[in-house]
C-alpha cells in the first residue's frame, strides 16, 4: 500500500515566523519526535502540511480524542467472509511506509492510549503489535509529531512525564503584528490596510486573555473574519460573527470586546 | 451639566463597572484598580474623574446624566484616563505656574493624549465627540472660550471665529509631529494662557471644572510639591486618606501599592465569633518555612480542629432552590461527565476488540447457512473517576466584607458557593471533603471540618457550613498542610485540593507580607510531592501576583465578580477535572 492520498501535492501557504522551519528540517533529519507548542489555530497543523509537502512525505493525520484507543491508532482485527483480517490503524500505516505521522491535540487522548508511542520514540524505533505478535521496524523516513496546547488548565488532561521528554519542541504564538497581517491578507484575500486593522482588533482581544477570555482571538479566526469582508460583509459586522460572538458567552466581555472593536473601526 | 436635579434613573458605575473595566483591558492592556469617589462636600460641584498613583476614581453617578447617556459617559471618562495612563508622561512639576496656566496646559495635555489614543484607535472620536457640546458665539468667557478650545482641538471638522481659539488649534497642529512628547503642552498651554491673561478674560480657579463632561480633573498630571493649591488636589490627598482607612478595616492588607513598613504593628486580632468552640482532636504540630533563613522551622505551628457552630440546615437548601437554575444546568453538566465503572460492553456492532463467544456464534451461523450477526466486537466504557476532592474555605475577618455592590457579604457567596459544589459532588460520586480555617497567631489556626470524606453530605454538613462565622486571619500554609495531610490518606488515583481565599496570607503575629505567601508557596510544593494537586481561587481582583507565586502560573484563577462565584466554582471542578 503506497501513501498516495496522504502525499501534499500544493505547497500549503506558511509564512515562518522565526527559524521554526530550520529547527523542525533539524530535528526531521535526525529522525527526532517533534512536539508542536502553541494556543489554538495559531498555525501548527499548516506548519506540518507545509514541511510534509517541503519534505516530500506523506502526512498520516490523527485527530485525537478522549475516547480514542490504542487500536484506534496501531489497527485492529476485523471480519470478512473467510475470518478475521488485520487492518492497521494510521499510526501503523506510517509506520510501515514512510510518513509523517501527526497526532493533533495529543493530550485529549487517554494517558494509557499514548505510551503506545513509546518504542517509537526512542532507539528502538518499533512498534510491537501484539495482538498480531508483530514488531514493526519504522520505515527510515518515519516521523512522529505531535500537537499539544499548553493553556488548558486541567489537572488531569497533561502529557506524562515519561511522554513529554521524548519529543523535541517547538513553539509556536501569534505572530508580530505585521507578520500576522500579511497571514490574513493572504489568506482572505483582503486588503492590507483592513488585515492590519483585523490584527489590531485580535490585539485587543488578547489583552481579554485571563480576564474574562479563556483565550484570546487566533490567526484562524481573523481569517474567518477577514474572508467575511472580503465578501462584502462591513468591517464591524464581520468581526462580531466571526469573533465576538464565537469566542464568549459573557456579556460584560462582550461588550467591552465590541466597544474595543467599535473604537478600533475609524 | 449644571446638576440641577438627580434623575431618578441614575445608572451608577458598578454596574457597567466589569464590562467598562474589561474595556481598558481590551484596549490598552490596562488593569486599573477603579474605586468609587466619595460625594464632593463642596456641593453644586458637579464631579469628574480623576486618577493618579496607579487607582482611578471614579464618580458613582453623574449628576443630571441617567440611562444610555451615563453609560456613555463612564465609558468616555475611562477611556480618556486610559489615554492619559497610556500616552502622559510624569507628573509636570507645578512650579510656580499659576491656576489658569495649570487649567490651560492640562487642556492640552488632554487634547494630545486623546489625538494619540486615536491614531491607533479612530473609533474613539465617536466615544468622546458626544460631549463636546461648546458652539462658537456667545459670552467670552473664560470656561466657555476654554470648552471651545477643548472641542477645536479634539474635532479637526469643529470651526471657530475666535481668534484665540483659532491661535490654540494653530499652535497645536504645528508641532503635531512632536504630539508624542508632552513638554508641548506646557509650551501650548503658557503661550495660550498669556494671551487669555492680555485679554483680561476672568478665571476662577474656585469654580473651575473641567469641560467636557468625560475629563478628568487632571489632579493625576500635577506634581504640586509640598503646597497643593485649593480645589485641584484636595480631593486626592481626601481620597488617599480613605484608601488608607479602608485597607485599616479589611484587616488583611490590599494588593495596593505602597509597601508596608517592615517594622509596622500588627493589627489587632478581629474579634473572633461568639460561640464557644470545642476543640475535637489533640492539636498537631506543623512545620513553617522562612524564606529569610531558608529553611522549615520545625514544629512551629499548632493546629486546633474545632467544631463548628452550627446553623440552619435549611437555610443551605433554600440556597439551592435559589440557585435552581444555575444548580439544574451543573446537574446537566455532571450527566455527561458522570462515568460508570470500567466494563467490557459485549456484542458491539464496533469496539476495540473481537467478542470471542459471538465470533464463534457467527461463525457457526455461517455454517449453517444463516446469516451471520455482526454484532461481534467488544468495547471498554470509560474509566472510572478515581478522584477525590478537598474543598478549603477561607473564613478570616475579611470574609465578612461586603461583596461591592450587593448587601452580601464574601462569606455568604463562598457558603453559597460550597452548597451548590457539594451538590454537584453528591451528584458526580466523587468523595469529597469541605474543611475551612481561620489563625490567630502561630498557635492557634482553627480548623473545622464542615463535611469529611466518607460522611454523608446530610443535614449535620450542612448546619455547620450554614454556621461558618468570619473571623481571624488567614494562616494558608498552615492550612494547607493540614488539609493534605487527610487527601493524602484517600485512596484514589488524583487527590485535588480546591482552596478559596479572599486574600494574601497573613497572621496577627507576621508583619512581613512576603513570609506566609512563601511558606504557603512551600505548602503547596511539598503536597505535589505527595501527589496532590492543588488549586488557588481567588476572590481578590489584584492577587494574580501572589496567587501565581503560591499556586503556580498555571494553578490558580481570580474571580472578579465574586457574586458570581457559586456558579463558578462547580463548573471550574467540573472543567479541571474533565
Amino acid at each position: 500500500m503506497d501513501l498516495s492520498d496522504h502525499r501534499i501535492v500544493e505547497e500549503p501557504y506558511y509564512r515562518a515566523v522565526g527559524n521554526e522551519v530550520a529547527l523542525f528540517e533539524a530535528a526531521y533529519a535526525a529522525r527526532m519526535p517533534v512536539m508542536l507548542k502553541g494556543p489554538t489555530g495559531c498555525g501548527k497543523t499548516r506548519f506540518i502540511e507545509h514541511l510534509a509537502w517541503k519534505l516530500g512525505r506523506p502526512l498520516v493525520t490523527v485527530a485525537c480524542h478522549e475516547d480514542m484507543t490504542a487500536s484506534d491508532l496501531v489497527g485492529r482485527f476485523l471480519l470478512d467472509a473467510d475470518g478475521t483480517v488485520w487492518h492497521d490503524g494510521p499510526l501503523t500505516l506510517a509506520v510501515r511506509h514512510g510518513a509523517i505521522c501527526y497526532l493533533d491535540e495529543i493530550v485529549e487522548a487517554r494517558q494509557d492510549t499514548t505510551v503506545v508511542i513509546h518504542p517509537l520514540t526512542d532507539a528502538r524505533r518499533v512498534l510491537p503489535l501484539e495482538k498480531r505478535n508483530e514488531l514493526v521496524r519504522a520505515h527510515p523516513d518515519f516521523h512522529l509529531v505531535v500537537s499539544y496546547n499548553p493553556g488548558y488548565q486541567s489537572v488531569l488532561k497533561d502529557l506524562k512525564e515519561s511522554t513529554k521528554q521524548r519529543f523535541a519542541a517547538i513553539e509556536f504564538g501569534y505572530p508580530a503584528p505585521a507578520v500576522e497581517a500579511g497571514i490574513v491578507a493572504h489568506e482572505a484575500g483582503v486588503a492590507d490596510d483592513v488585515a492590519r486593522l483585523l490584527v489590531r482588533i485580535a490585539g485587543s482581544s488578547r489583552n481579554l486573555k485571563g480576564q474574562g477570555l479563556q483565550e484570546g482571538v487566533s490567526t484562524r479566526m481573523l481569517i474567518h473574519a477577514g474572508r467575511l469582508v472580503a465578501l462584502g460583509v462591513p468591517v464591524a459586522e464581520a468581526c462580531e460573527t466571526a469573533l465576538v460572538l464565537p469566542i464568549t458567552d459573557d456579556a460584560d466581555v462582550r461588550d467591552a470586546f465590541s466597544a474595543a472593536i467599535a473604537a478600533s473601526i475609524g | 451639566m449644571t446638576g440641577s436635579q438627580e434623575d431618578a434613573g441614575d445608572l451608577s458605575f458598578s454596574a457597567v463597572e466589569r464590562r467598562l473595566k474589561a474595556y481598558l483591558v481590551a484596549l490598552w492592556g490596562l488593569r486599573v484598580p477603579v474605586r468609587p469617589a466619595a460625594p464632593d462636600a463642596v456641593d453644586g460641584v458637579p464631579r469628574r474623574v480623576s486618577f493618579g498613583d496607579g487607582l482611578v476614581w471614579m464618580p458613582e453617578t453623574f449628576r443630571g446624566v441617567a440611562g444610555q447617556r451615563a453609560a456613555d459617559l463612564f465609558r468616555a471618562s475611562l477611556a480618556h484616563v486610559g489615554a492619559h495612563l497610556r500616552h502622559s508622561g510624569p507628573r509636570f512639576p507645578a512650579g510656580s505656574l499659576k491656576p489658569l496656566q495649570i487649567a490651560l496646559v492640562s487642556l492640552v495635555e488632554d487634547a494630545r493624549v486623546e489625538r494619540l489614543a486615536m491614531r491607533g484607535h479612530p473609533g474613539l472620536f465617536r466615544v468622546w465627540a458626544p460631549f463636546h457640546l461648546a458652539r462658537p458665539g456667545g459670552a467670552a468667557t473664560a470656561p466657555a472660550l476654554m470648552a471651545r478650545l477643548a472641542r477645536a482641538l479634539f474635532d479637526p471638522a469643529y470651526e471657530d471665529d475666535d481668534a484665540w481659539v483659532d491661535k490654540g488649534r494653530r499652535l497645536f497642529a504645528e508641532r503635531s509631529a512632536r504630539w508624542e512628547d508632552p513638554s508641548i503642552s506646557r509650551e501650548i498651554g503658557n503661550l495660550l494662557g498669556n494671551d487669555l491673561g492680555q485679554m483680561r478674560v476672568q478665571f476662577n480657579a474656585r469654580t473651575h471644572v473641567v469641560e467636557p463632561a468625560y475629563r478628568d480633573d487632571n489632579a493625576g498630571l500635577w506634581d504640586f510639591g509640598g503646597d497643593p493649591p485649593q480645589g485641584l488636589e484636595a480631593e486626592t490627598v481626601y481620597e488617599a486618606f480613605r484608601t488608607e482607612h479602608e485597607e485599616v478595616e479589611d484587616g488583611a492588607p490590599q494588593a495596593d501599592p505602597g509597601p508596608t513598613p517592615p517594622e509596622a504593628p500588627p493589627p489587632s486580632a478581629p474579634a473572633a465569633p461568639p460561640q464557644a468552640e470545642e476543640i475535637l482532636a489533640p492539636p498537631v504540630r506543623y512545620p513553617e518555612w522562612d524564606y529569610l533563613i531558608g529553611r522549615e522551622r520545625p514544629d512551629w505551628v499548632r493546629v486546633e480542629e474545632r467544631s463548628a457552630y452550627e446553623g440552619s440546615a435549611a437555610s443551605i437548601d433554600r440556597t439551592l432552590d435559589r440557585h435552581r437554575a444555575v444548580a439544574d444546568r451543573l446537574t446537566a453538566l455532571v450527566r455527561s461527565a458522570r462515568v460508570s465503572r470500567p466494563a467490557w460492553l459485549r456484542r458491539q456492532p464496533e469496539g476495540d476488540r473481537l467478542d470471542l463467544d459471538a465470533c464463534i456464534e457467527a461463525a457457526l451461523d455461517r455454517r449453517r447457512g444463516e446469516s451471520p450477526g455482526t454484532r461481534v466486537y467488544a468495547t471498554l466504557a470509560r474509566r472510572h473517576r478515581d478522584l477525590s476532592v478537598l474543598l478549603l474555605l477561607d473564613v478570616s475577618a475579611s470574609t465578612s466584607d461586603l461583596v461591592r455592590g450587593t448587601t452580601r457579604t464574601i462569606l455568604t457567596v463562598e457558603r453559597e458557593a460550597t452548597a451548590l459544589f457539594a451538590h454537584v459532588l453528591e451528584e458526580l460520586g466523587d468523595p469529597f471533603a469541605v474543611h475551612a480555617f481561620r489563625s490567630n497567631g502561630r498557635e492557634e489556626v482553627r480548623y473545622y471540618r464542615i463535611k469529611d470524606f466518607r460522611r454523608p453530605y446530610g443535614p449535620a454538613a450542612k448546619a455547620r457550613l450554614a454556621g461558618l462565622e468570619a473571623g481571624l486571619s488567614t494562616r494558608l500554609g498552615t492550612a494547607l498542610r493540614h488539609a493534605g495531610r487527610s487527601l493524602a490518606r484517600q485512596p484514589t488515583h488524583r487527590r485535588l485540593l480546591l482552596v478559596v481565599t479572599d486574600g494574601e496570607p497573613s497572621d496577627v503575629d507576621v508583619a512581613d507580607r512576603r513570609y506566609l505567601a512563601e511558606d504557603a508557596r512551600r505548602a503547596v510544593l511539598g503536597l505535589s510531592h505527595l501527589g496532590i494537586d492543588c488549586f488557588g481561587i481567588g476572590l481578590d481582583p489584584q492577587g494574580r501576583t501572589y496567587l501565581a507565586r503560591m499556586f503556580g502560573q498555571r494553578n490558580f484563577m481570580v474571580i472578579d465578580r465574586v457574586e458570581r462565584l457559586p456558579e463558578k466554582l462547580p463548573a471550574l471542578y467540573l472543567r479541571l477535572t474533565h
